[in-house]
């Protein structure tokens, strides 16, 4: 069973720029590993912390949240709003104790396809070499018995 | 146990009969040794009921958010004056609406500690307090040695704002406020994590933390919400650390240090080394201390375009 773990990556990205890039990547024909399951927000300023957190929660191995480069939100300023929070969420899962890496943000523009990719199996390597999640995950303990 | 100074009195009994404030809340004795209890005095004649020593230790200004809009006057302690000031900033309170009692504070006693000290229980306790030092029935205290945690990590003794003063000013210790803070950064990650999960394996979910909080005003808290149901009360672990996780963050920016919660909390459970975390981090990060500007914006409600973005992948 446990050669058989596969991280789940649950990804957050912003309707005009990273959820583009996926799409981008994929009528490119670029390969990039398939962890990744992506819910589409319209700004990575929608990105409530509480939806991290309950992702963790839920079995989530991982979470990533990414949204247009500063400057470019469609909403002018959504990720700068987004930036300040995901800095403070990000210091203070890791200060309680949670692995570093299991929550990740990054840019990713609309004709970053490539640069999508790349995120996603940096992302997805991270958390493998991590291992399955068990701090916070309500199913970890199932999953054992 | 001190009765409040004349002038002190005379000037609340002014603002009631004036009408500048219908109610004010202060603190009297209760029924617990060692804890005074808060009280609502909306006449003149009752003020003679209110006391100000190391006994008093809850903080007041959480009982403005059942005043909104009210013209309120309080009592003070220089970490509840922050909380004043943090919600004058997130334009919950105005400034004119209260009148304000300023307490400098040495710090306020922790009946379960003189308890301990006593060997006794909290209710069996024959203590009381003068000035500095605590008297039980056989004992003579001082109160730097029985008073909460949270008081010995004070930098804030004296109120910031007020318009009456109580006490004379006391010098606040200038050294590193987020000392123990940084102790808990240089832990491991498995050791942070045993630490928190130990911290809430006492919690026992009864709200108190977020019952006093100044900040925690939202109508209706996620944790009470059935659309989308974000938590439900169990006793397993997760669903803890889940609630305690979310609340202490919803404060991040706006915690102001009173460390109500801690001194609230029935179980002991340690806050106080979560929310300092957020505090820190924010003063690191964006220069910030809620609680000392009723101008400007707490700050996740703005940005700088050149905000840390080391973090970004």
């Amino acid at each position: 069973m446990s050669d058989a773990w596969e991280p789940k990556i649950l990804a957050f990205l912003c309707n005009w720029c990273s959820y583009a890039g996926a799409d981008l990547a994929g009528t490119s024909r670029i390969q990039y590993p398939p962890n990744v399951r992506v819910i589409r927000v319209p700004c990575s300023g929608r990105v409530n912390p509480i939806f991290i957190v309950e992702a963790l929660r839920q079995g989530a191995d991982g979470v990533l949240v990414s949204g247009c480069h500063p400057g470019d939100c469609h909403y002018l300023a959504g990720n700068y709003y987004a930036r300040r929070r995901f800095a403070l969420l990000q210091r203070y899962l890791e200060y309680l104790g949670v692995e570093p890496g299991r929550v990740q943000f990054s840019w990713v523009s609309a004709s970053e396809g490539a640069r999508f990719a790349e995120v996603v199996t940096q992302v997805t390597e991270s958390v493998r070499a991590l291992g399955p999640s068990t701090k916070l995950n309500i199913n970890a303990l199932k999953e054992q018995v | 146990m001190n009765a409040l100074p004349d002038n002190v009195k005379q000037a609340i009994a002014g603002w009631l009969q004036s009408g500048e404030i219908e109610l004010f809340i202060g603190y009297e004795a209760s029924s617990l040794p060692l804890q005074a209890t808060p009280a609502f005095v909306r006449k003149a004649e009752d003020l003679d009921r209110l006391i100000w020593d190391a006994t008093c230790e809850n903080n007041l200004v959480s009982f403005l958010k059942q005043f909104r809009g009210k013209k309120v006057g309080l009592m003070v302690k220089g970490c509840d004056a922050r909380a004043l000031v943090g919600l004058m900033r997130e334009g919950q309170l105005v400034r004119d609406n209260l009148r304000i009692v300023g307490v400098c504070c040495l710090g306020v006693v922790d009946a379960k500690r003189v308890a301990a000290a006593a060997g006794q229980a909290v209710e069996e306790l024959d203590g009381r307090v003068t000035g500095t030092d605590v008297l039980t029935a056989d004992q003579h205290l001082a109160l730097s040695s029985v008073m909460h945690a949270t008081c010995a990590a004070c930098r804030h003794h004296n109120p910031e704002i007020y318009d009456i003063l109580i006490g004379e000013p006391v010098a606040d210790a200038d050294d590193d406020p987020f000392d123990d803070i940084r102790a808990v950064e240089a832990l491991g990650s498995a050791e942070r994590w045993a630490r928190f999960e130990h911290e809430l394996s006492k919690c026992n979910l009864c709200f108190a933390c977020r019952n006093v909080c100044p900040f925690c005003y939202c109508n209706t808290c996620f944790a009470d919400k059935t659309m989308p149901r974000w938590f439900t009360a169990t006793a397993e672990p997760k669903d803890i650390q889940f609630y305690q996780i979310i609340r202490t963050f919803h404060l991040a920016g706006r915690c102001v240090g009173c460390n109500a919660c801690s001194r609230a909390c029935p179980q002991g459970v340690d806050l106080r080394t979560m929310l300092d975390k957020l505090r820190l981090d924010v003063w690191e990060l964006y220069q910030d201390d809620a609680g000392v500007n009723p101008q400007g914006h707490p700050p996740l409600t703005t940005y700088r375009e050149d905000d840390d973005n080391s973090f970004v992948l």
